[in-house]
Protein backbone atom coordinates (compact mmCIF):
# COMPACT_ATOMS: atom_id res chain seq x y z
CA UNK A 1 0.00 0.00 0.00
CA UNK A 2 1.36 3.45 -0.82
CA UNK A 3 2.79 5.27 2.14
CA UNK A 4 0.36 8.16 1.91
CA UNK A 5 -2.62 5.80 1.79
CA UNK A 6 -1.20 3.98 4.79
CA UNK A 7 -0.86 7.25 6.70
CA UNK A 8 -4.41 8.23 5.82
CA UNK A 9 -5.75 4.96 7.11
CA UNK A 10 -3.59 5.13 10.21
CA UNK A 11 -5.07 8.51 10.93
CA UNK A 12 -8.54 7.16 10.23
CA UNK A 13 -7.88 4.29 12.59
CA UNK A 14 -6.72 6.44 15.43
CA UNK A 15 -9.67 8.78 14.98
CA UNK A 16 -12.02 5.84 15.07
CA UNK A 17 -10.44 4.46 18.19
CA UNK A 18 -10.15 7.69 20.08
CA UNK A 19 -13.41 9.35 19.27
CA UNK A 20 -15.87 6.67 18.46
CA UNK A 21 -18.22 5.61 21.20
CA UNK A 22 -20.84 4.05 18.98
CA UNK A 23 -18.57 1.87 16.90
CA UNK A 24 -16.26 0.85 19.69
CA UNK A 25 -14.16 -2.21 19.01
CA UNK A 26 -16.10 -4.73 21.09
CA UNK A 27 -13.69 -7.19 22.57
CA UNK A 28 -15.15 -10.53 23.53
CA UNK A 29 -15.20 -10.83 27.29
CA UNK A 30 -13.82 -14.32 27.82
CA UNK A 31 -10.82 -13.74 25.61
CA UNK A 32 -9.90 -10.45 27.15
CA UNK A 33 -10.65 -11.23 30.73
CA UNK A 34 -7.27 -9.94 31.79
CA UNK A 35 -7.28 -6.95 29.47
CA UNK A 36 -9.65 -4.95 31.60
CA UNK A 37 -8.29 -1.55 30.65
CA UNK A 38 -8.68 -1.87 26.89
CA UNK A 39 -12.08 -0.29 26.48
CA UNK A 40 -11.07 2.38 24.04
CA UNK A 41 -12.94 4.87 26.16
CA UNK A 42 -10.18 7.43 26.24
CA UNK A 43 -11.87 10.24 24.40
CA UNK A 44 -8.70 12.27 24.67
CA UNK A 45 -5.09 11.53 24.03
CA UNK A 46 -4.08 11.50 27.68
CA UNK A 47 -1.58 8.83 28.43
CA UNK A 48 -2.48 6.71 31.41
CA UNK A 49 0.80 6.04 33.14
CA UNK A 50 0.84 2.74 34.97
CA UNK A 51 3.46 3.41 37.54
CA UNK A 52 3.95 0.83 40.26
CA UNK A 53 2.59 -2.25 38.47
CA UNK A 54 4.11 -1.67 35.06
CA UNK A 55 7.56 -0.74 36.26
CA UNK A 56 7.73 -3.43 38.89
CA UNK A 57 6.69 -6.11 36.45
CA UNK A 58 8.98 -5.08 33.68
CA UNK A 59 11.98 -4.38 35.91
CA UNK A 60 11.99 -8.05 36.77
CA UNK A 61 12.14 -8.95 33.14
CA UNK A 62 15.32 -7.01 32.57
CA UNK A 63 17.52 -9.48 34.33
CA UNK A 64 15.71 -12.49 33.01
CA UNK A 65 15.54 -11.86 29.28
CA UNK A 66 16.74 -14.87 27.39
CA UNK A 67 15.88 -17.49 24.78
CA UNK A 68 12.22 -18.02 24.14
CA UNK A 69 12.27 -21.75 24.74
CA UNK A 70 13.28 -21.49 28.38
CA UNK A 71 10.17 -22.66 30.20
CA UNK A 72 10.95 -20.63 33.30
CA UNK A 73 10.48 -17.43 31.32
CA UNK A 74 6.96 -18.46 30.44
CA UNK A 75 6.00 -18.25 34.06
CA UNK A 76 6.17 -14.46 34.07
CA UNK A 77 3.17 -12.50 32.98
CA UNK A 78 3.63 -10.28 29.90
CA UNK A 79 -0.11 -9.73 30.08
CA UNK A 80 0.26 -6.71 32.32
CA UNK A 81 2.55 -4.94 29.90
CA UNK A 82 0.48 -6.03 26.89
CA UNK A 83 -2.76 -4.62 28.26
CA UNK A 84 -1.28 -1.17 28.85
CA UNK A 85 -3.30 1.35 26.83
CA UNK A 86 -0.21 3.03 25.40
CA UNK A 87 1.18 -0.31 24.26
CA UNK A 88 -2.11 -1.21 22.62
CA UNK A 89 -2.27 2.09 20.75
CA UNK A 90 1.22 1.71 19.36
CA UNK A 91 0.65 -1.91 18.36
CA UNK A 92 -2.56 -0.98 16.57
CA UNK A 93 -0.82 1.84 14.75
CA UNK A 94 2.02 -0.43 13.69
CA UNK A 95 -0.39 -3.13 12.50
CA UNK A 96 -1.97 -0.76 10.06
CA UNK A 97 -5.13 -1.41 8.10
CA UNK A 98 -4.74 -2.76 4.61
CA UNK A 99 -8.33 -3.43 3.59
CA UNK A 100 -7.23 -5.49 0.61
CA UNK A 101 -5.29 -7.82 2.87
CA UNK A 102 -7.85 -7.97 5.64
CA UNK A 103 -10.64 -8.81 3.20
CA UNK A 104 -8.52 -11.12 1.10
CA UNK A 105 -10.42 -14.12 -0.18
CA UNK A 106 -9.71 -17.19 1.90
CA UNK A 107 -10.79 -20.64 0.80
CA UNK A 108 -12.74 -21.56 3.91
CA UNK A 109 -16.22 -22.62 4.96
CA UNK A 110 -18.59 -19.71 4.90
CA UNK A 111 -16.35 -17.62 2.67
CA UNK A 112 -18.70 -15.61 0.50
CA UNK A 113 -18.42 -14.60 -3.11
CA UNK A 114 -17.49 -10.95 -3.56
CA UNK A 115 -20.33 -8.69 -4.60
CA UNK A 116 -19.95 -6.12 -7.33
CA UNK A 117 -22.08 -3.01 -7.00
CA UNK A 118 -22.43 0.32 -8.72
CA UNK A 119 -22.32 3.21 -6.25
CA UNK A 120 -21.93 6.93 -5.94
CA UNK A 121 -18.89 8.46 -4.26
CA UNK A 122 -20.86 9.09 -1.11
CA UNK A 123 -22.08 5.52 -0.92
CA UNK A 124 -18.56 4.27 -1.56
CA UNK A 125 -17.23 6.39 1.27
CA UNK A 126 -19.87 4.96 3.64
CA UNK A 127 -19.03 1.42 2.61
CA UNK A 128 -15.32 2.08 3.17
CA UNK A 129 -16.05 3.42 6.64
CA UNK A 130 -18.20 0.48 7.67
CA UNK A 131 -15.63 -1.90 6.21
CA UNK A 132 -12.93 -0.22 8.30
CA UNK A 133 -15.00 -0.56 11.48
CA UNK A 134 -15.57 -4.24 10.74
CA UNK A 135 -11.93 -4.71 9.88
CA UNK A 136 -11.02 -3.53 13.38
CA UNK A 137 -12.80 -6.59 14.72
CA UNK A 138 -10.74 -8.78 12.44
CA UNK A 139 -7.61 -7.09 13.71
CA UNK A 140 -8.33 -7.80 17.39
CA UNK A 141 -5.06 -9.02 18.80
CA UNK A 142 -4.98 -12.30 20.74
CA UNK A 143 -3.45 -11.22 24.04
CA UNK A 144 0.08 -12.18 24.96
CA UNK A 145 -0.07 -13.77 28.39
CA UNK A 146 2.21 -15.79 30.57
CA UNK A 147 1.73 -19.56 30.73
CA UNK A 148 -1.09 -20.65 33.01
CA UNK A 149 -0.25 -22.04 36.41
CA UNK A 150 -0.91 -25.77 36.69
CA UNK A 151 -4.03 -26.84 38.61
CA UNK A 152 -3.04 -28.84 41.64
CA UNK A 153 -6.01 -29.01 43.97
CA UNK A 154 -7.01 -32.15 45.83
CA UNK A 155 -10.59 -32.08 47.10
CA UNK A 156 -10.62 -35.30 49.07
CA UNK A 157 -8.42 -38.29 49.90
CA UNK A 158 -10.22 -41.62 50.30
CA UNK A 159 -7.68 -44.43 50.38
CA UNK A 160 -10.45 -46.85 51.37
CA UNK A 161 -11.77 -46.66 47.83
CA UNK A 162 -8.63 -48.26 46.48
CA UNK A 163 -9.50 -51.22 44.28
CA UNK A 164 -12.99 -50.06 43.38
CA UNK A 165 -12.01 -48.85 39.90
CA UNK A 166 -9.02 -49.49 37.74
CA UNK A 167 -9.78 -46.40 35.66
CA UNK A 168 -10.28 -42.74 36.48
CA UNK A 169 -13.76 -41.28 36.77
CA UNK A 170 -14.03 -37.84 35.19
CA UNK A 171 -17.02 -35.76 36.27
CA UNK A 172 -18.05 -32.68 34.34
CA UNK A 173 -20.80 -30.26 35.18
CA UNK A 174 -22.99 -29.70 32.13
CA UNK A 175 -25.27 -27.08 33.66
CA UNK A 176 -26.50 -24.46 31.26
CA UNK A 177 -24.98 -21.04 30.81
CA UNK A 178 -21.78 -21.56 32.71
CA UNK A 179 -18.65 -20.05 31.10
CA UNK A 180 -16.23 -22.69 29.91
CA UNK A 181 -13.47 -21.56 32.23
CA UNK A 182 -15.73 -21.86 35.26
CA UNK A 183 -17.06 -25.34 34.52
CA UNK A 184 -16.28 -27.77 37.31
CA UNK A 185 -14.36 -30.82 36.16
CA UNK A 186 -13.11 -33.25 38.79
CA UNK A 187 -11.36 -36.60 38.59
CA UNK A 188 -11.63 -39.55 40.98
CA UNK A 189 -8.42 -41.51 40.74
CA UNK A 190 -8.23 -45.30 41.20
CA UNK A 191 -6.47 -44.74 44.52
CA UNK A 192 -9.49 -42.83 45.80
CA UNK A 193 -8.22 -39.24 45.50
CA UNK A 194 -10.74 -36.71 44.27
CA UNK A 195 -8.93 -33.83 42.58
CA UNK A 196 -9.63 -31.02 40.13
CA UNK A 197 -8.85 -31.88 36.54
CA UNK A 198 -5.58 -30.57 35.11
CA UNK A 199 -5.59 -28.00 32.31
CA UNK A 200 -4.93 -30.66 29.66
CA UNK A 201 -7.76 -32.85 30.97
CA UNK A 202 -10.03 -29.81 31.08
CA UNK A 203 -9.30 -28.81 27.49
CA UNK A 204 -9.94 -32.31 26.17
CA UNK A 205 -13.11 -32.90 28.21
CA UNK A 206 -14.58 -29.49 27.39
CA UNK A 207 -13.92 -30.08 23.73
CA UNK A 208 -15.81 -33.38 23.96
CA UNK A 209 -18.89 -31.94 25.66
CA UNK A 210 -18.81 -28.37 24.37
CA UNK A 211 -17.03 -28.60 21.06
CA UNK A 212 -15.63 -25.41 19.63
CA UNK A 213 -15.27 -25.24 15.89
CA UNK A 214 -11.73 -25.37 14.62
CA UNK A 215 -10.47 -27.31 17.62
CA UNK A 216 -9.29 -30.87 17.72
CA UNK A 217 -9.17 -33.10 20.76
CA UNK A 218 -5.51 -33.50 21.61
CA UNK A 219 -2.57 -31.88 19.88
CA UNK A 220 -2.93 -31.64 16.07
CA UNK A 221 0.05 -33.21 14.33
CA UNK A 222 0.78 -29.91 12.66
CA UNK A 223 1.98 -28.50 15.97
CA UNK A 224 4.44 -31.27 16.71
CA UNK A 225 7.95 -29.91 16.51
CA UNK A 226 9.08 -31.52 13.24
CA UNK A 227 5.88 -30.80 11.37
CA UNK A 228 5.86 -27.25 12.67
CA UNK A 229 9.33 -26.70 11.26
CA UNK A 230 8.18 -27.98 7.85
CA UNK A 231 5.25 -25.59 7.87
CA UNK A 232 7.45 -22.69 8.89
CA UNK A 233 9.94 -23.42 6.14
CA UNK A 234 7.03 -23.38 3.70
CA UNK A 235 6.28 -19.88 4.90
CA UNK A 236 2.83 -20.57 6.36
CA UNK A 237 3.25 -18.26 9.34
CA UNK A 238 -0.17 -16.66 9.28
CA UNK A 239 -1.92 -20.00 8.88
CA UNK A 240 -0.02 -21.50 11.81
CA UNK A 241 -0.81 -18.55 14.05
CA UNK A 242 -4.48 -18.54 13.07
CA UNK A 243 -4.81 -22.22 13.71
CA UNK A 244 -2.94 -21.97 17.01
CA UNK A 245 -5.35 -19.23 18.05
CA UNK A 246 -8.37 -21.41 17.32
CA UNK A 247 -6.90 -24.61 18.75
CA UNK A 248 -5.39 -23.44 22.03
CA UNK A 249 -6.25 -21.14 24.86
CA UNK A 250 -3.97 -18.11 24.78
CA UNK A 251 -2.33 -18.94 28.10
CA UNK A 252 -1.73 -22.57 27.08
CA UNK A 253 2.01 -23.37 27.18
CA UNK A 254 1.56 -25.08 23.79
CA UNK A 255 0.15 -21.89 22.27
CA UNK A 256 3.06 -19.91 23.64
CA UNK A 257 5.55 -22.45 22.31
CA UNK A 258 4.03 -22.47 18.81
CA UNK A 259 3.63 -18.71 18.52
CA UNK A 260 7.07 -17.94 19.89
CA UNK A 261 8.70 -20.44 17.55
CA UNK A 262 6.83 -18.84 14.64
CA UNK A 263 7.97 -15.36 15.64
CA UNK A 264 11.55 -16.55 15.97
CA UNK A 265 11.40 -18.10 12.52
CA UNK A 266 10.04 -14.87 11.07
CA UNK A 267 12.83 -12.98 12.81
CA UNK A 268 15.40 -15.37 11.39
CA UNK A 269 14.12 -14.86 7.84
CA UNK A 270 13.15 -11.21 8.15
CA UNK A 271 9.62 -11.85 6.90
CA UNK A 272 7.91 -9.37 9.18
CA UNK A 273 5.71 -7.94 6.45
CA UNK A 274 3.89 -11.26 6.06
CA UNK A 275 1.98 -10.47 9.23
CA UNK A 276 1.48 -6.76 8.60
CA UNK A 277 -2.22 -5.81 8.83
CA UNK A 278 -3.14 -9.12 10.44
CA UNK A 279 -4.12 -9.61 14.03
CA UNK A 280 -0.82 -11.33 14.80
CA UNK A 281 1.42 -8.40 13.98
CA UNK A 282 0.83 -6.68 17.31
CA UNK A 283 1.53 -9.74 19.46
CA UNK A 284 4.65 -10.44 17.41
CA UNK A 285 6.00 -6.93 17.88
CA UNK A 286 5.17 -7.15 21.55
CA UNK A 287 6.97 -10.48 21.88
CA UNK A 288 10.15 -9.05 20.40
CA UNK A 289 9.91 -5.93 22.51
CA UNK A 290 9.23 -7.81 25.73
CA UNK A 291 12.14 -10.18 25.23
CA UNK A 292 14.43 -7.42 23.91
CA UNK A 293 14.90 -8.69 20.37
CA UNK A 294 13.75 -5.75 18.30
CA UNK A 295 16.99 -5.12 16.40
CA UNK A 296 16.15 -6.95 13.18
CA UNK A 297 12.66 -5.54 13.28
CA UNK A 298 13.98 -2.01 13.68
CA UNK A 299 16.37 -2.54 10.81
CA UNK A 300 13.50 -3.81 8.65
CA UNK A 301 11.44 -0.71 9.41
CA UNK A 302 14.38 1.56 8.65
CA UNK A 303 15.05 -0.23 5.38
CA UNK A 304 11.43 0.41 4.45
CA UNK A 305 12.15 4.08 5.25
CA UNK A 306 9.22 4.36 7.60
CA UNK A 307 10.52 6.55 10.35
CA UNK A 308 7.21 6.62 12.21
CA UNK A 309 7.20 2.82 12.56
CA UNK A 310 10.78 2.82 13.82
CA UNK A 311 10.01 5.56 16.29
CA UNK A 312 6.88 3.73 17.45
CA UNK A 313 8.93 0.61 18.03
CA UNK A 314 11.53 2.39 20.12
CA UNK A 315 8.80 4.19 22.07
CA UNK A 316 7.15 0.84 22.71
CA UNK A 317 10.46 -0.50 23.97
CA UNK A 318 10.71 2.41 26.37
CA UNK A 319 7.18 1.82 27.67
CA UNK A 320 7.71 -1.89 28.21
CA UNK A 321 11.19 -1.42 29.72
CA UNK A 322 10.97 2.00 31.35
CA UNK A 323 14.19 1.60 33.32
CA UNK A 324 16.40 0.88 30.33
CA UNK A 325 19.26 3.28 29.64
CA UNK A 326 17.97 4.85 26.44
CA UNK A 327 14.56 5.49 28.02
CA UNK A 328 16.21 7.49 30.79
CA UNK A 329 18.30 9.39 28.29
CA UNK A 330 15.32 10.19 26.08
CA UNK A 331 13.34 11.31 29.12
CA UNK A 332 16.08 13.86 29.73
CA UNK A 333 15.90 15.13 26.10
CA UNK A 334 12.34 16.42 25.68
CA UNK A 335 12.98 17.95 22.25
CA UNK A 336 14.70 14.99 20.67
CA UNK A 337 14.01 14.32 17.02
CA UNK A 338 12.85 10.84 16.02
CA UNK A 339 16.25 9.93 14.62
CA UNK A 340 17.96 11.02 17.83
CA UNK A 341 15.66 8.79 19.86
CA UNK A 342 16.36 5.82 17.60
CA UNK A 343 20.09 6.56 17.69
CA UNK A 344 20.01 6.67 21.49
CA UNK A 345 18.37 3.27 21.54
CA UNK A 346 20.92 1.90 19.07
CA UNK A 347 23.84 3.16 21.17
CA UNK A 348 22.60 2.01 24.53
CA UNK A 349 20.15 -0.86 24.32
CA UNK A 350 20.50 -2.57 20.97
CA UNK A 351 21.91 -6.08 21.17
CA UNK A 352 23.13 -5.94 17.57
CA UNK A 353 24.47 -2.43 17.77
CA UNK A 354 26.42 -2.27 14.53
CA UNK A 355 23.52 -3.62 12.48
CA UNK A 356 21.13 -1.01 13.77
CA UNK A 357 23.59 1.86 13.48
CA UNK A 358 24.37 0.88 9.92
CA UNK A 359 20.66 0.82 9.11
CA UNK A 360 20.29 4.31 10.60
CA UNK A 361 23.17 5.58 8.49
CA UNK A 362 21.69 4.06 5.34
CA UNK A 363 18.35 5.64 6.13
CA UNK A 364 19.94 9.04 6.64
CA UNK A 365 21.73 8.82 3.32
CA UNK A 366 18.50 7.85 1.56
CA UNK A 367 16.65 10.69 3.16
CA UNK A 368 19.36 13.19 2.40
CA UNK A 369 19.11 12.23 -1.23
CA UNK A 370 15.31 12.63 -1.16
CA UNK A 371 15.65 15.78 0.89
CA UNK A 372 13.55 15.02 3.96
CA UNK A 373 14.30 13.80 7.47
CA UNK A 374 11.06 15.03 8.94
CA UNK A 375 8.59 12.67 10.48
CA UNK A 376 6.03 12.03 7.80
CA UNK A 377 2.53 12.15 9.24
CA UNK B 1 -45.41 -41.71 41.84
CA UNK B 2 -41.85 -42.75 42.57
CA UNK B 3 -39.84 -40.18 40.75
CA UNK B 4 -36.28 -41.35 40.46
CA UNK B 5 -32.96 -40.15 39.19
CA UNK B 6 -31.68 -43.29 37.60
CA UNK B 7 -29.67 -44.80 34.83
CA UNK B 8 -31.30 -45.58 31.52
CA UNK B 9 -29.26 -48.12 29.58
CA UNK B 10 -28.69 -47.21 25.96
CA UNK B 11 -25.86 -48.19 23.66
CA UNK B 12 -25.87 -51.61 22.01
CA UNK B 13 -24.65 -55.15 22.46
CA UNK B 14 -21.36 -55.29 24.33
CA UNK B 15 -21.33 -51.52 24.43
CA UNK B 16 -23.32 -50.14 27.36
CA UNK B 17 -23.93 -46.41 27.76
CA UNK B 18 -26.06 -44.90 30.48
CA UNK B 19 -28.14 -41.76 30.39
CA UNK B 20 -28.81 -40.28 33.80
CA UNK B 21 -32.49 -39.48 33.64
CA UNK B 22 -35.43 -38.39 35.72
CA UNK B 23 -38.29 -40.83 35.36
CA UNK B 24 -40.51 -43.16 37.32
CA UNK B 25 -38.50 -45.76 39.12
CA UNK B 26 -40.32 -48.85 37.94
CA UNK B 27 -40.79 -47.94 34.31
CA UNK B 28 -38.95 -49.54 31.43
CA UNK B 29 -36.05 -47.30 30.54
CA UNK B 30 -36.67 -47.28 26.80
CA UNK B 31 -40.41 -46.76 27.07
CA UNK B 32 -40.03 -43.17 26.01
CA UNK B 33 -41.44 -41.86 29.31
CA UNK B 34 -38.30 -40.07 30.42
CA UNK B 35 -39.12 -36.78 32.06
CA UNK B 36 -35.70 -35.27 31.54
CA UNK B 37 -32.19 -36.35 30.77
CA UNK B 38 -29.72 -34.74 33.11
CA UNK B 39 -26.50 -36.50 32.30
CA UNK B 40 -24.61 -39.48 31.02
CA UNK B 41 -22.21 -42.13 32.26
CA UNK B 42 -19.92 -44.13 30.02
CA UNK B 43 -18.87 -47.30 31.86
CA UNK B 44 -16.26 -48.25 29.25
CA UNK B 45 -12.91 -46.56 29.80
CA UNK B 46 -11.52 -44.49 26.91
CA UNK B 47 -8.00 -44.24 25.53
CA UNK B 48 -6.85 -42.23 28.53
CA UNK B 49 -8.34 -44.83 30.88
CA UNK B 50 -11.14 -42.47 31.89
CA UNK B 51 -14.81 -43.16 32.45
CA UNK B 52 -16.71 -40.00 31.58
CA UNK B 53 -19.60 -38.81 33.69
CA UNK B 54 -21.53 -35.68 32.78
CA UNK B 55 -24.20 -34.33 35.11
CA UNK B 56 -26.29 -31.18 34.90
CA UNK B 57 -26.00 -30.39 38.59
CA UNK B 58 -28.40 -27.45 38.45
CA UNK B 59 -31.13 -29.64 37.04
CA UNK B 60 -30.23 -32.42 39.44
CA UNK B 61 -30.71 -30.12 42.40
CA UNK B 62 -34.00 -28.86 40.97
CA UNK B 63 -35.36 -32.37 40.61
CA UNK B 64 -34.10 -33.37 44.04
CA UNK B 65 -35.99 -30.40 45.36
CA UNK B 66 -39.03 -31.62 43.50
CA UNK B 67 -38.81 -34.95 45.29
CA UNK B 68 -36.91 -37.19 42.91
CA UNK B 69 -34.76 -39.83 44.61
CA UNK B 70 -31.53 -41.15 43.13
CA UNK B 71 -31.23 -44.89 42.84
CA UNK B 72 -28.47 -46.81 44.61
CA UNK B 73 -26.07 -46.79 41.71
CA UNK B 74 -26.65 -43.17 40.79
CA UNK B 75 -26.10 -42.23 44.42
CA UNK B 76 -22.87 -44.22 44.41
CA UNK B 77 -21.67 -42.43 41.30
CA UNK B 78 -22.56 -39.02 42.68
CA UNK B 79 -20.73 -39.94 45.86
CA UNK B 80 -17.62 -40.72 43.88
CA UNK B 81 -18.01 -37.39 42.12
CA UNK B 82 -18.15 -35.47 45.37
CA UNK B 83 -21.79 -34.33 45.15
CA UNK B 84 -22.88 -36.75 47.86
CA UNK B 85 -20.80 -38.32 50.61
CA UNK B 86 -19.29 -41.59 49.51
CA UNK B 87 -21.88 -44.36 49.50
CA UNK B 88 -21.26 -47.20 51.95
CA UNK B 89 -21.57 -49.68 49.11
CA UNK B 90 -18.57 -48.05 47.44
CA UNK B 91 -16.46 -48.81 50.49
CA UNK B 92 -17.85 -52.32 50.70
CA UNK B 93 -17.27 -53.05 47.03
CA UNK B 94 -13.77 -51.66 47.22
CA UNK B 95 -13.01 -53.80 50.25
CA UNK B 96 -14.43 -56.90 48.56
CA UNK B 97 -12.34 -56.29 45.46
CA UNK B 98 -9.22 -55.72 47.50
CA UNK B 99 -9.80 -58.92 49.44
CA UNK B 100 -10.35 -60.80 46.21
CA UNK B 101 -7.18 -59.35 44.72
CA UNK B 102 -5.16 -60.23 47.77
CA UNK B 103 -6.57 -63.75 47.75
CA UNK B 104 -5.71 -64.10 44.08
CA UNK B 105 -2.19 -62.82 44.68
CA UNK B 106 -1.79 -65.18 47.63
CA UNK B 107 -3.08 -68.08 45.54
CA UNK B 108 -0.67 -67.22 42.75
CA UNK B 109 2.24 -67.07 45.15
CA UNK B 110 1.25 -70.35 46.75
CA UNK B 111 0.98 -71.92 43.33
CA UNK B 112 4.43 -70.63 42.34
CA UNK B 113 5.96 -71.92 45.54
CA UNK B 114 4.49 -75.39 45.09
CA UNK B 115 5.77 -75.36 41.51
CA UNK B 116 9.24 -74.39 42.68
CA UNK B 117 9.36 -77.05 45.37
CA UNK B 118 8.07 -79.62 42.88
CA UNK B 119 10.83 -78.61 40.44
CA UNK B 120 13.50 -78.90 43.15
CA UNK B 121 12.13 -82.32 44.13
CA UNK B 122 12.34 -83.49 40.52
CA UNK B 123 15.94 -82.31 40.28
CA UNK B 124 16.92 -84.10 43.47
CA UNK B 125 15.29 -87.34 42.34
CA UNK B 126 17.00 -87.40 38.93
CA UNK B 127 20.50 -86.46 40.19
CA UNK B 128 22.52 -89.07 42.20
CA UNK B 129 23.09 -88.27 45.85
CA UNK B 130 26.56 -86.67 46.22
CA UNK B 131 27.22 -88.06 49.75
CA UNK B 132 26.55 -91.60 48.62
CA UNK B 133 29.02 -91.16 45.75
CA UNK B 134 31.73 -89.73 47.98
CA UNK B 135 31.45 -92.55 50.48
CA UNK B 136 31.70 -95.17 47.70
Amino acid sequence: MAASMKCAWARCLSTILLNSTKHRCQISQPLYASCSNITGDSGNDEIIFRKAEGEGGTDQTRQEAGPADDTKKHRRDPGKAFTDVRVQKILLRLTGLDLDKVYEYRAAKGAGVAKVALMSDQQLKKVYESASYKALRKLQMPPVLGAREPIDEVLSEDPELEGLNTSKLVFIDISQRVPLKKRTIVVREPNGTLRKASWEERDVTLQKYFPQSGRKIGLPRMFQQDNLECMLDDGKHEYILNRACSQFEIDDPEYIRVTQRTYEHIDGNGKFEDLRSTRHFGPMIFYFTYYKKIDKLLVAFLEEESLEDSLDLVKLYHIVHPSCKSAEKVASMPDATPLEIIRAFAEMDATQKSLVQQAIQTYEKECDSTGSTQLRR
Amino acid sequence: MALAIRFALFGCTNRPFFHIVVMEKRRAQRSGKIKEMIGSYDPMPNQDNQKLVAVDFQKLQQWLGFGAVPTKHVAELLGLGGFYPIHPMSYIKAKRKRTLMEKQVADMQAKEETQETAAIQVNEDTQPDSTEDASQ
